[in-house]
């Protein structure tokens, strides 16, 4: 399994590093990645199925007990499966798809790491490993769908796309970490065999995680990113929003809602809740596209829905159907969107209501939509069916209400499948132009690669019995319960063909009555406008970060330096003159000193005094040089020549430098009133602080002091018997290194403001 | 400068310069045991330097300190990250202290400690820090790069 991702990363530097010599023939150099994978699957299959998970394991950081653990059983097999027959099919496709773009090449490779990404995600053992190929599956989206990046349109959706998954992911680590610290182990099976018992602390948690899932698989109220995210080129559209990253949510819960469910009573009830109102939404809104593709991605909002809650709700014979009904969406899905992008390919346009005469021209492509369009309104005979009857008699099992639900988005799943055929290979709507295709039909992989996926989901779809074993392991690895319920092509006459057959009736009577169907999503849709919308609403919280870190900024970074420093020593005062009033202020006797004391603390305070008193900067400038040397003085009475010295050549140049500063400023100040006020009060905070924390400080010792310690080591250590210079090149050096980067920096910094200005008076004198 | 300074000073200073140049080194290198080390004498440099600047102007300063001030802060930098490594690789830790012991002729026995190599570095920063300020606060257009 390793191999895998290590070929992944590989593959994905070659394609990028040959980008300019294959062109659009790296996706084939691509295909490499999911064919090894697909190669790795079926070596290590048969045993996986049959109960023995297959585990790999590195250490990685062991300091922080990070370790790349993979563990691949059925369950993870399953998805694993749909990553690299669909990932081989849309390389392939992809390979045809594009033109000569130069971009062409860094996309491929993207996808490749998208797609080592996604087989990361799904075989890591490791609550972190698998966070980290989470995000790389956001990252990764995030630069394909902003592939055009010379539109608004698709750099705005990128942004949207990342910002929901990733903010997400953000709320998954949280969860992640609390789940693995109560656990005691961040091993995703060893959490799954013993799952931390309920608390408040672990519902947050398990929300947490949930709020992961909800972004990542596009589920009510964050589904708005998806149809945004169709501003992708097609292969990246078939790949990850449909077939695989959108999924990653849908493998999440699945994966641990054993767990969530000893955990947080209401897991359950919520992720029906969310799945249904996104089934219906995302349904509601297929009906009423033109665009064909935007169609098919609110279709996938509503399959993803209905996959969320029979996956996630933690009830096995829910999960049979929902894993089988998975695999079916891939194969259709993936196939339509291929469909889509040949039909845009040939005809120029995705507007179904110009699109016209393509089943002539097109036949190939028309039969190929017609079978995997069949599988997803669930005709009998495919394997769209199959698995929908697993779903259903799942449902039928749970309570009426829950199949009537599920039955009713049916109805909308045939009508917008019906909207989607009619429309795309029918003929155009009146008042439009139509679109024909131009040259002779394609003969390459853009007609084939969708015919490979429609065909597996045939076979499959005729004999199931070749798939039933795996989905039977799958539950079993990921629930515990055996033969938790069954594939068959005909289920005989039981209540959940019933619901179908009725919603299958409904909805082809919607697809007949069409005129009908787009009035009355015309005046829902006016409705609803007004209504608050998931995207309006993502659209309004990013306007108002942006004007609130304006605004923030504006009050905060005034570009006053006065008002900075005063900024900088209030809060230096405030947090800790707060710690010291609360733990109170105790005791603290002053230091008494000798004559040499006095007559340097009398220099010190009179310099100080005088200075309040001078309006003259350089005089100003001076007397602080004396307060600074009256310091040094008294280090050196108290048996510091180290800091003495220091200080005083420190305040030497000092002086010297603000005396090169202050020729080019007015030679007297004269502060406003209020803001000498304010500088007063400033003053004598931070000098009151300093005063009463310094005493304070001096009896509040309790620990041995640090330095006698340095003392005693300085030269045993560091063969040094001046301990302040062994403490600044050795105990801290690296405190020392730190500190002459920031004067490098600092430097740099100064010449770099100063030197332009002084460049342009010199040119323009 | 509006006003040319006094002859008497600039040769003054540039003849004090050297002596003070050569305190600021011994400082550096007496540091480990007794008052002094990289910082104290990189300040003594630095005062010379700004010194060098209030008698003559930049073309003195140019005259006592040929280089620049990056220059010298990117060598500090680089001397003082790699006597760290120095210790690491010897198995150390991250700038943990060694030692040479060396009985030289004539000198006598000569204790040659790695710390210094990291002092040398934050002499140089400092006194590329202070070059670098007196540069480009002291006000005369640059006639080269940034720091020269």
């Amino acid at each position: 399994m390793f191999l895998v991702l290590i070929i992944h990363a590989a593959l994905a530097l070659a394609v990028v590093a040959t980008r300019s010599r294959l062109g659009r023939s790296a996706f084939a150099l691509g295909a490499l990645g999911p064919l090894s994978l697909l190669v790795w699957l079926t070596t290590k299959s048969r045993s996986i199925v049959d109960g023995i998970a297959h585990r790999e394991s590195i250490e990685w950081v062991p300091s922080l007990d990070l370790v790349l653990d993979l563990r691949v059983d059925a369950y993870a097999l399953v998805f694993l499966y749909v990553i690299a027959v669909a990932g081989i099919c849309i390389f392939l496709y992809a390979a045809r798809y594009f033109g000569s773009d130069p971009k062409v090449g860094t996309f491929a490779g993207t996808m490749v790491l998208f797609g080592g990404a996604m087989v990361g995600l799904v075989a890591a053992d490791h609550l972190l490993a698998m966070f980290l190929f989470w995000e790389l599956t956001t990252i990764t989206s995030y630069l394909l769908i902003g592939y055009s990046d010379h539109q608004e349109s698709a750099r705005s959706a990128a942004l949207h796309a990342a910002l929901v998954t990733g903010g997400g992911g953000l709320a998954l680590l949280a969860g992640m970490v609390m789940i693995g610290t109560e656990a005691g182990t961040f091993t995703i099976s060893e959490i799954l065999a013993n799952p931390p018992s309920q608390s408040a602390a672990m519902g947050v948690a398990w929300a947490l995680v949930l709020i992961g899932a909800v972004t990542k698989s596009a589920q009510f109220p964050f589904h708005g990113w998806l149809p945004g995210a169709m501003a992708a080129p097609t292969p990246a559209s078939a790949y990850l929003h449909s077939a695989t990253m959108v999924k990653a949510g849908i493998f999440l819960v699945g994966r641990v809602a054993p767990a969530a469910l000893v955990a947080a009573a209401w897991w359950q009830p919520t992720v029906l809740s969310i799945g249904f109102v996104t089934m219906v939404i995302g349904g509601w809104q297929a009906l009423r596209q033109n665009d064909l593709k935007l169609l098919l991605a609110y279709g996938t909002v509503s399959q993803l829905g209905f996959l969320f809650l029979l996956v996630g709700s933690g009830e096995a014979k829910l999960l049979y159907g929902g894993l089988a009904l998975l695999v079916a969406h891939a194969l259709f899905k993936a196939t339509l969107f291929m469909v889509v992008g040949t039909i845009d390919h040939e005809a120029g346009t995705r507007d179904l209501r110009r699109l016209s005469g393509l089943r002539t021209s097109l036949p190939a492509v028309f039969w190929v939509a017609v079978v995997a369009a069949a599988s997803m309104a669930a005709i009998p005979l495919t394997f769209g069916f199959v698995a929908k009857e697993a779903a259903f008699d799942g449902l039928v099992k749970s309570g009426v209400g829950l199949i009537a639900l599920a039955s009713f988005t049916s109805i909308l799943t045939v009508a917008y499948t019906g909207r989607f055929l009619i429309g795309a290979f029918g003929g155009h709507h009146p008042g439009h132009e139509p679109a024909t295709p131009v040259g002779p039909a394609p003969r390459n992989s853009l007609v084939w690669a969708p015919v490979v996926l429609a065909a597996v989901a045939a076979v499959i779809g005729l004999v199931p019995g070749l798939v039933a074993p795996t989905f039977d392991a799958a539950v079993e690895a990921a629930s515990g319960a055996a033969k938790a319920g069954k594939l068959v092509v005909w289920p005989g006459l039981v209540p959940a063909l019933g619901w179908s057959m009725v919603s299958l009736v409904i909805g082809a009577t919607l697809v007949w009555q069409n005129a009908l169907v787009q009035r009355a999503t015309d005046v829902v849709g006016t409705v609803s406008r007004r209504l608050p919308s998931a995207d309006g609403a993502f659209r309004r919280g990013v306007a108002g970060l942006l004007s609130f870190a304006d605004r923030s900024s504006g009050l905060i970074q005034s570009g006053s330096l006065p008002r900075y420093i005063a900024i900088i020593l209030l809060v230096a005062v405030i947090v800790p003159a707060t710690a010291l009033f609360r733990s109170g202020i105790s005791g603290g006797s002053l230091p008494v000193g000798g004559l040499l004391e006095a007559i340097l603390g009398l220099l010190i305070v009179g310099a100080a005094a005088t200075l309040l008193f001078t309006t003259r900067r350089f005089a100003a400038v001076l007397l602080l040089g004396g307060v600074g040397y009256g310091v040094a003085g008294l280090f050196a009475v108290f048996g510091g020549p180290d800091l003495s010295l220091t200080q005083l050549l420190v305040e030497t140049l000092v002086v010297a430098l603000f005396a090169l500063v202050l020729r080019r400023m007015p030679a007297v100040f004269t502060p406003a009133r209020f803001e000498r006020t304010m500088r007063i009060v400033v003053a004598v905070a931070v000098a009151g602080f300093v005063f009463l924390g310094g005493l304070v400080a001096f009896s509040a010792r309790q620990a041995a002091p640090v330095s006698d310690r340095y003392v005693e080591m300085a030269v045993p250590e560091a063969q040094g018997a001046n301990v302040v210079n062994v403490i600044l090149v050795d105990f801290r050096g690296f405190d020392t290194l730190g500190e002459i980067t920031v004067l490098a920096i600092a430097t740099l910094g100064v010449s770099g403001l100063v030197l332009p200005i002084l460049r342009t008076r010199r040119d323009s004198p | 400068m509006n006003r040319r300074p006094s002859p008497i000073l600039e040769h003054g200073v540039v003849s004090a310069a050297g002596p003070m140049l050569v305190f600021s080194l011994y400082l550096l290198a007496a540091g480990h045991n007794q008052p002094g080390g990289g910082f104290a004498g990189g300040l003594v440099a630095g005062v010379t330097v700004v010194l060098a600047w209030a008698a003559g102007g930049p073309d003195t300063v140019r005259r006592i300190v040929p280089v620049r001030s990056s220059v010298l802060l990117g060598l500090g930098l680089v001397i003082a990250t790699l006597t760290g490594f120095v210790s690491l690789v010897a198995g150390g830790a991250f700038l943990e202290s060694g030692y040479l012991e060396r009985t030289l002729p004539l000198i006598g026995t000569v204790k040659l400690v790695s710390p210094l190599g990291f002092d040398i570095g934050v002499y140089l920063v400092v006194v590329g820090m202070s070059l670098g300020l007196v540069r480009a606060l002291g006000g005369e257009p640059p006639e080269e790069e940034v720091g020269s």
